[in-house]
This record gives C-alpha cells, sequence and structure tokens, in this order.
C-alpha cells in the first residue's frame, strides 16, 4: 500500500525540479538525472572541490566548456568523492574557494535553472487527462472522444494521452468484431457454449432479460420475474391468465401393447391413491391423469414421485391389438428413478438403434438456422386442467436436454413383451396458462391451420405433412371438428367449468401471422356464450374422443414444428410467472410442491439437503448478533424437517403412553409386527449401509414391550445419528384416499358426540375409536400426512414452522377469550453458549502460546483444535435431543410452505404431520375444538392457533 | 475545492560569501526562518508558522528559495523573513539576506515567475558585460535556454515517451 503510494508521489513529482545545493553539484544543465542526490545533505562536506576546482578551470579555460566535457567532470567528480575519504573535505574547501565570482557560471546557472523550470511548468504532473485541466469555458462536449474538439496546443498531447488508454485497455478477448459475434452462427455457437452445464429452455432468452435465473435439475430456469409482481401474479391467477413455461418437465414415452403395458407399471402404482394408468376415461385418451409412482411392489413405502399421464387416442376405437403410446410426464428431478423403475418393470434393457436420432450436441450452425427460418405452421395440444391448462407443443430439438448426457442411449426396447421406452425430454414445450382468461387468450393467440386446398404449390418442405393431411377427407373433417369446439372453448368463462384433465388436439398456423400490433387485453367475448346449448353439451361430454387425436404423435412432425409462443400469449394479455409462481400456485392449489414436498421420494430428500444447506450458509453469513439464536428460542431444527426422528419418537412416545395405561391389545402389536417386516427385508439392490439402517429400527421394533421402555430415554442419541444417515428409508406419507378421506372427517370440529355418532353409519365413515386408530397405526406405523392448516387468528407461517400440539390449557383460555392469541414459549436457555466461549477463549490461549513457544510445540497444539467441529453460535450441534417434547408444547410436524394466502385472506401454511401424533391429539381433543393446533415460526416464541384440514 | 491553500514565497538568498552557498541546505534554510519566526513573532507565530512550512525548492548556485507555507500566516512568515541576517552552519556565520520576489498559490505560478525572472537576469547580465569572453559565454546561456524553451514540447514528447517505457519496464 505505502508502496504503491510512494510511486504514485514520485510520479507526480518526476518533473518537479529538485533542489539544487552545491552538494549535488551543478547538474541541472544536464537534464534532470540526479534526483537522487539532490537529497542528501551531507554529501555538501565533499562537493566544494568539484564545484570550486569547476569554477577554476572554467575561468582559466575561458568558458570554453562543452556540456560533454561538464558531464565528464561530473562523473569524475563523483568517482572522486568515492575515492577520497569526505572528512578530508572541508579544510581543503576554504583555501580554494574563490574570491570572486565570474558572470558566466552566473548565467549558466540561471539558464540551467530556467530549463528546470521550464521543463516543470510544461508538463502536468497531476493524473488528470488534458482536457480536464481546461478551464471550464474551454471544455467541449465528447473532448476525450474526439482530439479534434480540444484547443490545438493541446491536441498532441491528448492524442497520445488517448493512445495510451487504448493501450491500457485490456485486450479484446473476442477475436471477432462485434458484428461477426452478432451474426447468427456465431450466436448459436456462443449460446451452445454457454448452456452446455445447463441446459436452456427455447425461452430461455425471453426469459432471461425479464427472470432471476437459477440454475437448477441441468436447466437454467426463470425463477421469479425481476419486477414486483407477488400481487401481480395473483392477480392474474386469479381474475386473468398466468402463463409458465413448463418445458422442462420430462417426458417418457411407452409404446406397446396395452395390456403390456398395464401390466407391466401396475405395480409401480396403488389403487389405494386414487385412479391407475387403467382410468377408463384417461385410457381412452380423453384425459390426462395423474398419480403417484411408487417402487414396484413397494407401496405404501419408496415414493418414487408424482406423474401425469396421456395415453394416445385411439384412432378408431374398438381395435386394442394395435401398439398404443403412453406419454408420461413428470419432474427432472424424479427422472432418474422412475425412468430407472419403469424400464425394470417393463424389463427393457436393450437400447434401440439410437444413435441414428440422437440429439446432436453439435448441431451445426447452418442446420440450425435452417430449422429456425423454416416451419411457420405449429402444432398445438392443449389440456385442460383444472383451473390451469396447458399447451404442449413440439418443438425442434435445440440441443439434448439437462437430464441426461447427449450421448447416453434414451430409448430402450424390451425383448420379452415388446415395449419400446423412449426418453423424449425437451423434444416438447410445455405451457401452463393459469386463470379464467386461458381459454380466450388461447383462442386469440392460435388459430387453427387453413386447410390447403389441392391447386395450391406444396414445395414447402416441412409443410408437406400438413398438406398429405389436408388431402385426406377424414383428417380434414376431424380438423374441421376440432377448430369448431375450439372456437367454443373461447366462449367459455372460467377453465373450471371443463372437466379436469381435458385433451384436445388442434392443429394451428403460426400464431406469429397474427400477433396483434399492441399489447392488448383479451376479455371473454360475450357473443360466444349465447352458444349456449352446444357449450352445455361440450360441458357434459367433454371433448369427443377423436377430437383428442393429434398429429402431433408422429415423430416426424414433431421435429418440425416451432416455437416463439410467449411474446404473443404476452401480447393478449398473459403475465409470466417463474418457479415461485409453481410454488404460490401449487399453495393455493393445497397440492404438494415437486420435489420439496415429498419427503419420502429421494429428489425430496436430496431437495431438503439442499436447502437446508443453502440456508444454514445464509445463515451464517449474519453476525451472531443480528441472527435469531435457535437454541434459545427451543428450535432444534430451523433449516430442515427431522421426518425421520419425529416419527420415531412420536411412536415411542405413544408407546410409552400405552406402558402406563396398559391398555393396548397384544394382537395389534403382533400385526405391526408382521406388518413391519414385509416392506424392511433388504434388497439385493440397495447398499450395504443402507440396509444396515434399516435393520437398526427393526430390531428395536421387535423387541419385546418392556425393553422398549427401558431403553426408551436412551433411544434418541443413539437413534439421531443413525436417522441422519438413513435418508428416511422407511419414512412413509399417507395417500391412501380411503384412509385421508377418513381422517379428514375426524380433524373436522364435531358438535358433539351424539350428532358424530349419529351421522357416522349414514356416510359409512367410522367413529374416531381407539381401534380404528390402531388399525391404522398397524398398517402405516411411521406415516406422514398431509395437512392444510388455515390460522384462526393472526400470523402467517413460514416453511420449516413448527406444528404442535395445544395444551389443554390453551384450549381453555381460547375457549373463555375468543381473542386469545396463544400461548408463548418460555425462553430456552444455551448450553452451548458456554462451550463457544471456551472454545474460543482455547483458541486464543493457543495462539499466544503459538506465539510464545517454538513453532513444532504449536503445530501439536494445533491439531486437536483442528479436529474438534466449530461450534456456530445459535444453532443446535450434534444429534439432537427428543425433538417432540424439546419445547413446551408438543411438536406434531412441520410446514413446507407456508405464507399469507391472498386467497383466503388470513396465514395459510401446508404440511405434514406425523400420523400417530395426530391421532393420538384428536382421540385426546374434545369434540369442538378438534383439530386445532398451534403454530410457531422458528425464530418466534409466539405460538399461534390454527385448524388442521386434511386433503384428500 | 476542498484543500489546504497554500502560499508559495520564492525568495533569493543574497550574499557576499560564496562560502555561505555552500551551506545553503534545505534543512539549515528552513530551521533559520523557523528561528527567526519565533524570534520576530514569539511561540503562537513560531506554532502558527510551523504547520505546513516547507522548503519546496533550493538552488544554491543561483540562491533562488522557495518556502510553503500556510496561507492564513504567510504574511508572519514574509515579515519575519527581513530579520534574517546571516546563515549559519557548523559554527560558520555567513551573513546575507534574502530578497523575495514573488508570492504565489501555486508552485506553478512560482515557476513562471521563476522562468520569467531568470530570463531577465540573463538579459540583464548580457547588458551589462564588459567582457568579451564572459558576453559569449553569456549569450551561450541566454541563446540555449531561448532553445531549450522552443524544444521544450519536442522534448515533452520524448520524454513522456522514455517515462512510459520506464513504466513499463517497471
Amino acid at each position: 500500500m505505502s508502496n504503491a503510494k510512494e510511486r504514485k508521489h514520485a510520479k507526480k513529482m518526476r518533473n518537479q525540479p529538485t533542489n539544487v545545493t552545491l552538494s549535488s553539484g551543478f547538474v541541472a544543465d544536464s537534464g534532470v538525472k540526479y534526483h537522487n542526490g539532490g537529497r542528501k545533505p551531507f554529501q555538501s562536506q565533499k562537493e566544494p572541490h568539484s564545484g570550486t576546482s569547476r569554477q577554476w578551470q572554467t575561468k582559466m579555460s575561458h568558458h570554453s566548456l562543452a556540456e560533454s566535457d561538464a558531464k565528464e567532470q561530473s562523473s569524475s567528480r563523483v568517482t572522486f568523492k568515492k575515492k577520497g575519504g569526505w572528512k578530508a573535505g572541508p579544510e581543503g574547501t576554504s583555501q580554494e574557494i574563490p574570491k570572486y565570482i565570474t558572470a558566466s557560471t552566473f548565467a549558466q546557472a540561471r539558464a540551467a535553472e530556467i530549463s528546470a523550470m521550464l521543463k516543470a511548468v510544461a508538463q502536468k504532473s497531476s493524473n488528470s487527462l488534458v482536457f480536464q485541466t481546461l478551464p471550464r469555458h474551454m471544455r467541449r462536449r465528447a473532448m476525450s472522444h474526439n482530439v479534434k474538439r480540444l484547443p490545438r496546443r493541446l491536441q498532441e498531447i491528448a492524442q497520445k494521452e488517448a493512445e495510451k488508454a487504448v493501450h491500457q485497455k485490456k485486450e479484446h478477448s473476442k477475436n471477432k468484431c462485434h458484428k461477426a459475434r452478432r451474426c447468427h452462427i456465431n450466436r448459436m455457437l456462443e449460446f451452445n457454449r454457454r448452456q452446455k452445464k445447463n441446459k436452456w429452455l427455447e425461452t430461455h432468452i425471453w426469459h432471461a432479460k425479464r427472470f432471476h435465473m437459477v440454475k437448477r435439475w441441468g436447466y437454467c430456469l426463470g425463477e421469479r420475474p425481476t419486477v414486483k409482481s407477488h400481487r401481480a401474479c395473483y392477480r392474474a391467477m386469479t381474475s386473468r391468465c398466468l402463463l409458465q413455461d413448463l418445458s422442462y418437465y420430462c417426458c417418457l414415452e411407452l409404446k406397446g401393447k396395452e395390456e403390456e403395458i398395464l401390466k407391466a407399471l401396475s405395480p409401480m402404482c396403488s389403487i389405494d391413491t386414487g385412479l391407475t394408468f387403467a382410468a377408463v376415461h384417461c385410457l381412452s385418451g380423453k384425459h390426462q391423469g395423474s398419480l403417484m409412482l411408487y417402487r414396484a411392489n413397494k407401496y405404501p413405502r419408496e415414493m418414487l414421485g408424482p406423474v401425469t399421464f396421456i395415453w394416445k387416442a385411439e384412432r378408431t376405437p374398438g381395435d386394442t391389438s394395435e401398439s398404443r403410446h403412453l406419454w408420461i410426464w413428470l419432474h427432472p428431478s424424479l427422472k432418474q428413478d422412475i425412468l430407472e423403475e419403469i424400464k425394470a418393470v417393463c424389463q427393457c434393457v436393450e437400447p434401440t438403434k439410437s444413435t441414428v436420432c440422437l440429439p446432436d450436441p453439435l448441431l451445426t450452425p447452418s442446420q440450425e438456422k435452417s430449422r429456425t427460418d423454416l416451419p411457420t405452421e405449429k402444432i398445438g395440444k392443449k389440456r385442460k386442467w383444472k383451473d390451469d391448462e396447458e399447451n404442449a407443443k413440439p418443438i425442434k430439438k435445440v440441443i439434448g436436454d439437462g437430464t441426461r448426457d447427449p450421448l447416453q442411449p434414451y430409448s430402450w426396447i424390451s425383448p420379452t413383451t415388446g415395449i419400446v421406452i423412449s426418453d423424449l425430454t425437451m423434444e416438447m414445450n410445455r405451457f401452463r396458462l393459469i386463470g379464467p382468461l386461458a381459454h380466450s387468450i388461447l383462442t386469440e393467440a392460435l388459430k387453427a391451420a387453413s386447410v390447403h386446398t389441392e391447386g395450391e404449390d406444396t414445395e414447402k418442405t416441412p409443410h408437406c405433412w400438413w398438406i398429405e393431411a389436408c388431402r385426406n377427407p377424414d383428417s380434414v373433417s376431424l380438423h374441421h371438428r376440432q377448430e369448431t369446439i375450439f372456437e367454443l372453448l373461447g366462449g367459455i368463462t372460467s377453465p373450471a367449468e371443463i372437466p379436469a384433465g381435458t385433451i384436445l388436439g388442434l392443429t394451428v398456423g403460426d400464431p406469429r401471422i397474427n400477433l396483434p400490433q399492441k399489447r392488448s387485453k383479451v376479455l371473454p367475448n360475450p357473443e360466444k356464450c349465447q352458444d349456449n346449448e352446444k357449450v352445455r353439451q361440450l360441458l357434459l361430454e367433454g371433448v369427443p374422443v377423436e377430437c383428442s387425436h393429434s398429429f402431433l404423435w408422429n415423430q416426424d412432425i414433431c421435429k418440425s414444428v416451432t416455437e416463439n409462443k410467449i411474446p404473443d400469449q404476452i401480447y393478449r394479455g398473459a403475465r409470466v410467472g417463474g418457479l415461485k409462481e409453481t410454488v404460490v400456485h401449487s399453495q393455493y392449489k393445497r397440492s404438494p410442491n415437486v420435489p420439496g414436498d415429498f419427503p419420502d421420494c429421494p429428489a425430496g430428500i436430496l431437495f431438503a439437503e439442499e436447502q437446508a444447506k443453502n440456508l444454514l450458509e445464509k445463515y451464517k453469513r449474519r453476525p451472531p448478533a443480528k441472527r435469531p439464536n435457535y437454541v434459545k428460542l427451543g428450535t432444534l431444527a430451523p433449516f430442515c424437517c427431522p421426518w425421520e426422528q419425529l416419527t420415531r419418537d412420536w411412536e415411542s412416545r405413544v408407546q410409552a403412553q400405552d406402558e402406563s395405561s396398559a391398555a393396548s391389545s397384544p394382537g395389534g402389536e403382533e400385526s405391526s409386527l408382521r406388518r413391519d417386516v414385509v416392506p424392511c427385508a433388504p434388497m439385493p439392490g440397495r447398499t450395504r449401509q443402507l440396509s444396515d439402517d434399516e435393520g437398526t429400527p427393526l430390531n428395536d421394533s421387535s423387541e419385546p414391550k418392556g425393553v422398549m421402555d427401558t431403553d426408551g430415554p436412551a433411544r434418541p442419541g443413539t437413534e439421531g445419528v443413525v436417522g441422519q444417515g438413513a435418508t428416511g428409508s422407511l419414512l412413509c406419507v399417507l395417500r391412501s384416499r380411503k384412509l385421508l378421506r377418513q381422517l379428514s372427517a375426524w380433524c373436522g370440529p364435531s358438535s358433539g358426540n351424539s350428532r358424530a355418532a349419529a351421522r357416522a353409519p349414514g356416510t359409512g365413515q367410522q367413529e374416531l375409536r381407539r381401534e380404528a386408530c390402531l388399525s391404522i397405526l398397524d398398517r402405516f406405523p411411521k406415516a406422514l400426512v398431509w395437512v392444510r392448516l388455515s390460522l384462526l387468528r393472526k400470523g402467517s407461517p413460514e416453511p420449516h414452522t413448527m406444528i404442535c400440539v395445544p395444551a389443554e390449557e390453551d384450549l381453555l383460555q381460547l375457549s373463555q377469550d375468543r381473542l386469545y392469541c396463544g400461548p408463548q414459549e418460555p425462553k430456552h436457555s444455551d448450553p452451548f453458549k458456554s462451550q463457544i466461549r471456551k472454545q474460543k477463549e482455547k483458541k486464543k490461549l493457543e495462539k499466544r502460546q503459538k506465539r510464545g513457544c517454538a513453532a513444532s510445540e504449536g503445530l501439536a497444539e494445533g491439531d486437536p483444535a483442528a479436529g474438534q467441529q466449530p461450534l456456530t453460535l445459535g444453532l443446535w450441534s450434534g444429534p439432537l435431543p427428543v425433538v417432540t417434547s424439546h419445547c413446551s408444547r408438543v411438536l406434531l410436524g412441520f410446514v413446507t410452505q407456508g405464507d399469507f394466502s391472498m386467497a383466503v385472506g388470513c396465514g395459510e401454511a401446508l404440511g405434514f404431520v406425523s400420523l400417530t401424533g395426530l391421532l393420538d391429539m384428536l382421540s385426546s381433543q374434545p369434540g369442538v375444538e378438534r383439530g386445532l393446533v398451534l403454530l410457531r415460526p422458528p425464530a418466534s416464541l409466539q405460538y399461534r392457533f390454527a385448524r388442521i384440514v386434511i386433503e384428500v | 475545492m476542498v484543500r489546504f491553500k497554500h502560499r508559495y514565497l520564492l525568495c533569493e538568498v543574497v550574499s557576499d560569501d560564496p562560502r555561505c552557498r555552500l551551506s545553503l541546505e534545505d534543512r539549515v534554510l528552513g530551521g533559520l526562518v523557523r528561528d527567526t519566526i519565533a524570534r520576530v513573532h514569539g511561540t503562537f507565530g513560531a506554532a502558527a508558522c510551523s504547520i505546513g512550512f516547507a522548503v519546496r525548492y533550493l538552488n544554491a548556485y543561483t540562491g533562488i528559495v522557495l518556502l510553503r507555507c500556510r496561507k492564513e500566516f504567510y504574511r508572519l512568515v514574509w515579515s519575519a523573513l527581513p530579520f534574517i541576517t546571516y546563515l549559519e552552519n557548523r559554527g560558520h556565520h555567513y551573513p546575507c539576506f534574502l530578497n523575495t520576489l514573488h508570492v504565489g498559490g501555486t508552485i506553478r505560478t512560482c515557476q513562471k515567475f521563476l522562468i520569467q525572472y531568470n530570463r531577465r537576469q540573463l538579459l540583464i547580465l548580457l547588458q551589462n558585460c564588459t567582457d568579451e569572453g564572459e558576453r559569449e559565454a553569456i549569450q551561450k546561456s541566454v541563446t540555449r535556454s531561448c532553445l531549450l524553451e522552443e524544444s521544450s514540447a519536442g522534448e515533452e514528447l520524448s520524454d513522456s515517451g522514455g517515462e512510459e517505457t520506464a513504466e513499463a519496464m517497471e
């Protein structure tokens, strides 16, 4: 630093004249070469010699000394100075000093000074540029850019300065000029280079200009708009239209005989969780279905993830012998597991000759270009689904997809069943339109393609398929029917009026052709609403089967159809949302969000780990005084939800209760043992470690009760470590519709036991009784339940908020005072604070010792300190204690999504609770207050009341 | 602008004794001026003038001295200068006095003045010179200074070029 300062100073002073004493010699005339010598004070003792001798010389030689001579002298002088001892100097000087002075030396000195001063004055010394030294009234616009705007006397200097600046500028790394870089070919190459790691969607550039992009699941995705738009997006969702690009969803295609496919896939899904692949209305191709996939024969454990699926419509209903297509849409984070499992169940092992149509990452630019230019028509495929509606259409393949290597095969065939699985990821774009105006926007934006007549020219290659299709009268009539239905859609005021998951195939013209000049808002056309009878028929019957056929199924056609869709829907008033909007939307839909809300599937676990890591990093960035001390707040796990431990704690807790009351039936216990054994059988595919982990809890649960009880206090400590490694292999989420329905009936407040009992036989619901609970618990020993929580009064929950069981006095107080906010958690003490302080002191001591003693000792001492894990102030370190009873209220579960809900007008949260705990709580609560829980955010001590609702 | 404003006193040391020039150094001169101020203006004056006081330039051959002080108290310094009557160095006393040539706000103006002044002095020398040989020598130096002035612009260019290379080498 000081060095740089000195250098700067030296640079500033380099043109300034230095002091000229006799000590430094008369050197000014030979330039300013004696910078250094000038300031040394004590050389003077020597100097008189030279000065005087010189004077003598000049006098004697009649001033005919040339400059060179002077220089020689000076050099000789220097040597002399070095040779001679300089103590002898002063005595000699006094004798040699002349008695008079000549005018010539005087003149010479003056001349030298003039030159030195001239140099100093003429050269600017400051760091400013030339034009900056000009007085203000002489400054002109863009002087730094154009030298000629400067006064002429300064132009030369400015020229040099400009050159210098150019020289100093960093060398342009790109060897191409701007124009060349912007040309299409090179741009494409550059884009391809930039998406080597994380793939782009087709709308990437459009999104990147308007969104905060995140790299996730191998793609670059827009997380949220850069503009403030939380509320605007909500409004768009409820009253207008929100558009989302879901092209990153993966699509798997299964081709084969219907029975074969169904047979192969049936072990992966359960009728318990809802409809399967074999649902009638889906099988016909009229509707899109959605379901949960499990590992084959592993239900209810080892969930793989939720998927949606579409069967290709049968062209002619009746002949089931021909091969059918099944498309499975799934989230990219789930893809690897599901693909592997599907391959396993279908026994598809042989990759087909995939090299032919492999997505080539090194697409030559020329090809790329031709592809983007040519297509002018596209196929739209549309699905409506509750209040959202999706539009999928095929695209040209840009460059592979983010979830697999480009060189991997993407198609497999089974030799026994003849099923072909192919991975169609990134082959199609998929958009989702949410909101009541979705249909209006779609009908505005898309116009059904005009039918080609015979007379028209047919040289356009990419559309030959359409011309071919137009020759066939069947397909033309089909197209007309599709068109009329599509027209009808424009008159429907809300997408909710149409059966969920309806599919409509349609061939549309290029929407770019009829792009509106100005951005406008679409309003539902009232004229179209007049068409009541047709609409009613449509609503009742749904779209006819034939109409869901689309040319989209044909692979060749897929390739030739294009994109650039978003802008034209934007022009019609749709708002575009990102990932955050997806989360918000799923929250309003009260459906679990993929993959964050699936704690029992591998992708969900991975996601939770990543989230915990990020949150912890963020937490550690703040200074300890500016962040909540979670230990004092009694929050054990502020960044992750320890589901495994939660369920285990509840299990042991309930068992302990049973012990004390001695009311448990031995039969139930027996059955639970039986149940446990089946899922826990070690599988060959799993790693040794995992099966070990599975083994430990299994042993625990099969132990006799007495042992269990004594083990009780010791268990959490030992198993906390195990649980962290086991990654929830035993965990499952309750998804059986029947049980969920029953639970939701129990959760509601019943006005009185008698009425509930009276209602129970009529609805076929069981009353909440001990036996019923036990039977459920036996089937799902360590289960979580997906619940919705709506707050009674104040409070807005956030993720990782704790769901707790209210104590009796809380409910009592609430019944007395309706405005009662909720109890407060007493402050906890921080047992780690003293540890941290000790560590710090130790460190300090070590440092001091290190400084004091030898290096070898310090090293030896440093090692143990490094081995210790550094404690973070405000976080629980080491294995967690019993999570359920750590706070004053018993912990039931955690919230995974939570926010102020603008749809409801109060705080709303979604989360999981332990099934064991939930049943325990419900059975202990009186009828009126049944289903009330307490919520406490991780950074607060205040509990808030909320009502639990179970979504079926 | 936000800066400390200074005054620069451009003075000339006039002495009969040539040995006086020998002992003309910035440190000696600075101490001398400080002592004089303390003598003339007392402790207050010494303290007031000691802030920012410096000898910025000194030429023993021509006896030109550039003193810097704060603008607020330059009058104190200035008024103390006539009281300097001798230069003391290592026990020797050389009688001399300081003749103030110019008072400026920046070094630059002082330098400009000094150029003018020196040129004038040279011309006076030339006019008053009687000896033929000396006359020639003076003429030579005068022309040299003039030439220097003309070529200064050119020199600058070459100089700065050289500096650039030097910087690059650093």
